[in-house]
């Protein structure tokens, strides 16, 4: 006869959702263990975001800084020397030491002796003195397209500024520009990268960091067979999908913390805005890219595919489309399109606004949205290609 | 009532391949059911299939009274599964391991605690339950995965080739603890492909081919498919032996194994025939009388689907 030990363990009338919450509860707790036993995994993924956005913080720059430029001084005047010393008083140029003549220009980019010649023509000074026009030509190398806009856009407004003032000191009263613009810039007055890069640094590394970490290890239970011993227990899809972010979710929230602390003490990036607001930002968008890899690692089942279509369908949007390195509004309307559909650009957004900005919640709700609604999709869409059964 | 596994007319087919083919059993409270077959016969299909993991493509089948196309969750909560391949995970613990699938079936607090202690007393894990898994011998391995199906108290063990790849005894330790969970009134349903397993077992299925040829107890099935006598002759000119043995009347198979052959004679009382005509043709040879196996079963069965 059947021994008293062999009726189900599992009473009947014990509530759906404490059986939900002890299965998903379960899940999370080995997740956990397989992150504790394996701890090169975790340095990993708070180590790699700390190394990468010091690397990033130093490394991108755009300010401009002691670019190397050739002045070539024809006029040899003292107004002439005097636009020359105008050119490299900001330190963003520094004048090369064998300038040469104009046709050596080409040799001196090839050899990367300098990144821009400034010819300043023969008889510029009496040219002024008479009220006529000088044209001032400025060559740029172009190979670095990044560095030739700044060097273009730098050297025009110190060569009108020069203009001016050559104009004010010199004879004819009439040439005066009676109206000057005088630019103030608010939020990050001296203009420095690492002020808006390190928001956008901060969404990248999450990106990737999370959308593998979740790939790996659901693709790692298909590969094993776990996921067949899993499914013959009756634990159910959402139960193994929400098991499995939560602990992955305080992983990221670490590595969140963690790089916002390197850039605001490394980099001196400010927070002005509030940190509640940044923290909910950050966990819809980790709850977003989470599971993006879970549904890329539904659809792989193996850790190659799912590493490579992780490691693309993460970076990309977070590096290319999130408004971190090239605004949005200048690509094409189809890369619009797409970039609106990952959530790196709303949290880049949100970042910057809660970061330099002060934004308040009620400017910043539909990035919060779009977040969310980008995590629902993905946790549902996750949910439904998630067979349970094997075949 | 007392059927805990009934199938009837059950079919599976992957596009074009039927891989179970009309099959139909029933299967008793605290009965061990073995399920024989080649590889790629449709044992592990058929597991799966009772096991909720696999939608039949047709026919029924009910398990501990829920009906596996309608209510695989109810299935799922009523057995255990023990899987073809190796599926704890090898980065936890025993303790860990146990304690995971214990919560993946809703245990929790106290209750799984106890049970746990109970699981690893009853399969002589105690002193492994803070190894990690991957560390264990094959056999102690294989016993974490049964602690692992039993720590809801199942009605009924599925164990789809539990034993693969284990030694001999090991193996048979394991079948030991199976038929003692038996005893106490849990059903269990093992595919294999070893023979001296399923001679375990109160009754065997016979899978060829996606069909169940055979179902009955080990001795009915030796008795109703291997008539006459047997022995084993050992030669060392095994050549010479078949042929003078092939020109006997009524000899019914003959096989080569290890260092000699197998010979099937039929009628029974013909010992002395083989024998001479073994010895005519091999002085030094040796004539032994055998016993019927069930791979004289599985060999009988498979010949006559061939014919």
């Amino acid at each position: 006869m059947t021994s008293s030990t062999s009726r189900p363990l599992t009473p009947r009338k014990v509530p759906r959702f404490r059986r939900f919450a002890v299965r998903t509860g379960a899940m999370a707790r080995k997740e956990t263990w397989h992150v504790v036993r394996d701890p090169s995994n975790l340095f990993l993924a708070l180590g790699m975001p700390v190394v990468l956005i010091i690397v990033f913080g130093y490394g991108v720059s755009f300010d401009l800084d002691h670019v190397p430029v050739a002045i070539i001084d024809q006029d040899g005047t003292r107004t002439s020397r005097q636009v020359a010393r105008d050119l490299t008083a900001s330190g963003e140029f520094d004048a090369i030491a064998d300038a040469g003549e104009p046709e050596d220009a080409d040799r001196l980019f090839r050899r990367q002796e300098a990144a821009a010649a400034v010819i300043l023509p023969r008889g510029m000074e009496k040219s002024l003195a008479r009220g006529e026009q000088v044209t001032l030509q400025v060559l740029v190398d172009g190979s670095d397209g990044g560095r030739a806009s700044s060097v273009i856009g730098s050297s025009a407004a110190i060569v009108r500024s020069a203009s001016i003032r050559a104009a004010a000191s010199g004879l004819p009263r009439a040439m005066v520009v009676p109206i000057r613009g005088r630019v103030r810039t608010l939020f990050n007055p001296e203009l420095r990268s690492a002020v808006f890069l390190v928001p956008g640094l901060i969404a990248y590394v999450l990106a990737i960091a999370a959308v593998l970490l979740t790939a790996l290890t659901v693709a790692r239970e298909w590969e094993r067979g776990n996921m067949e011993q899993l499914f013959a227990t009756p634990v159910g899809r959402l139960e193994i999908v929400l098991g499995k972010l939560s602990p992955y979710l305080a992983i990221g929230l670490l590595q969140a913390l963690l790089v916002l602390a390197v850039g605001t003490v490394v980099f001196d990036v400010p927070v002005r805005g509030h940190m509640a607001l940044l923290a909910a930002g950050t966990l819809l968008f980790l709850a977003g890219t989470l599971s993006q890899g879970l549904f890329i690692s539904v659809l792989a089942r193996n850790q190659q595919v799912a590493t490579q279509a992780g490691a693309i369908s993460s970076l990309l949007p977070a590096v290319l489309l999130s408004g971190f390195l090239f605004p949005i509004e200048n690509m094409p309307l189809a890369l619009q399109v797409i970039a609106s559909v990952f959530p790196s650009r709303y949290y880049v957004e949100l970042l910057r606004g809660v970061m330099l900005k002060d934004a308040p919640l009620a400017v910043l709700w539909p990035q919060l949205a779009a977040m969310a609604a980008f995590a629902a999709v993905m946790i549902v869409l996750s949910t439904a290609r998630f067979g349970r059964r094997i075949a | 009532m007392s059927d805990l596994i009934t199938v009837s007319r059950l079919c599976r087919s992957f596009g074009s391949f039927q891989a179970v083919k009309d099959v139909s059993f029933k299967v008793g409270r605290g009965e061990i059911f073995g399920y024989l077959g080649a590889n790629g016969a449709g044992k592990s299909t058929t597991i799966r299939m009772l096991c909720g993991l696999l939608q039949p493509t047709s026919g029924s089948a009910v398990v501990a009274g829920a009906d596996v196309a309608r209510d695989p969750e109810g299935v799922k909560r009523r057995i255990g599964y023990m899987s073809q391949k190796f599926s704890l995970y090898p980065d936890l613990t025993v303790f860990e391991n146990l304690d995971f699938f214990g919560g993946a079936y809703g245990l929790s607090g106290r209750a799984l605690r106890s049970r746990i202690d109970e699981v690893l007393d009853e399969l002589g894990l105690r002193d492994r339950s803070r190894s990690l898994t991957s560390s264990l011998p094959g056999g102690a391995r294989q016993r974490v995965a049964l602690a692992n199906a039993l720590l809801h108290n199942p009605d009924v063990l599925f164990l789809d080739e539990p034993t693969a790849g284990v030694d001999p005894a090991s193996r048979r330790d394991f079948i030991a603890l199976v038929r003692r969970r038996v005893a106490q009134g849990t059903t269990a349903f093992l595919t294999t492909h070893y023979m001296d397993e399923a001679e375990y077992c109160d009754r065997v299925g016979l899978m060829v081919a996606g069909c169940l040829k055979v179902l009955d107890t080990p001795s009915a099935l030796k008795a109703n498919h291997v008539p006459g006598a047997l022995f084993e002759v050992r030669t060392a000119r095994r050549g010479d032996v078949t042929a003078a043995l092939n020109a006997i009347q009524g000899l019914a198979t003959i096989q080569r194994i290890g260092a000699g052959l197998r010979v099937r004679y039929d009628p029974s009382p013909g010992r002395d025939r083989v024998a001479e005509s073994a010895l005519a043709a091999d002085p030094d040879a040796v004539v032994e009388a055998a016993e019927a196996s069930l791979d004289d079963v599985f060999r009988a069965v498979v010949d006559q689907e061939a014919q």
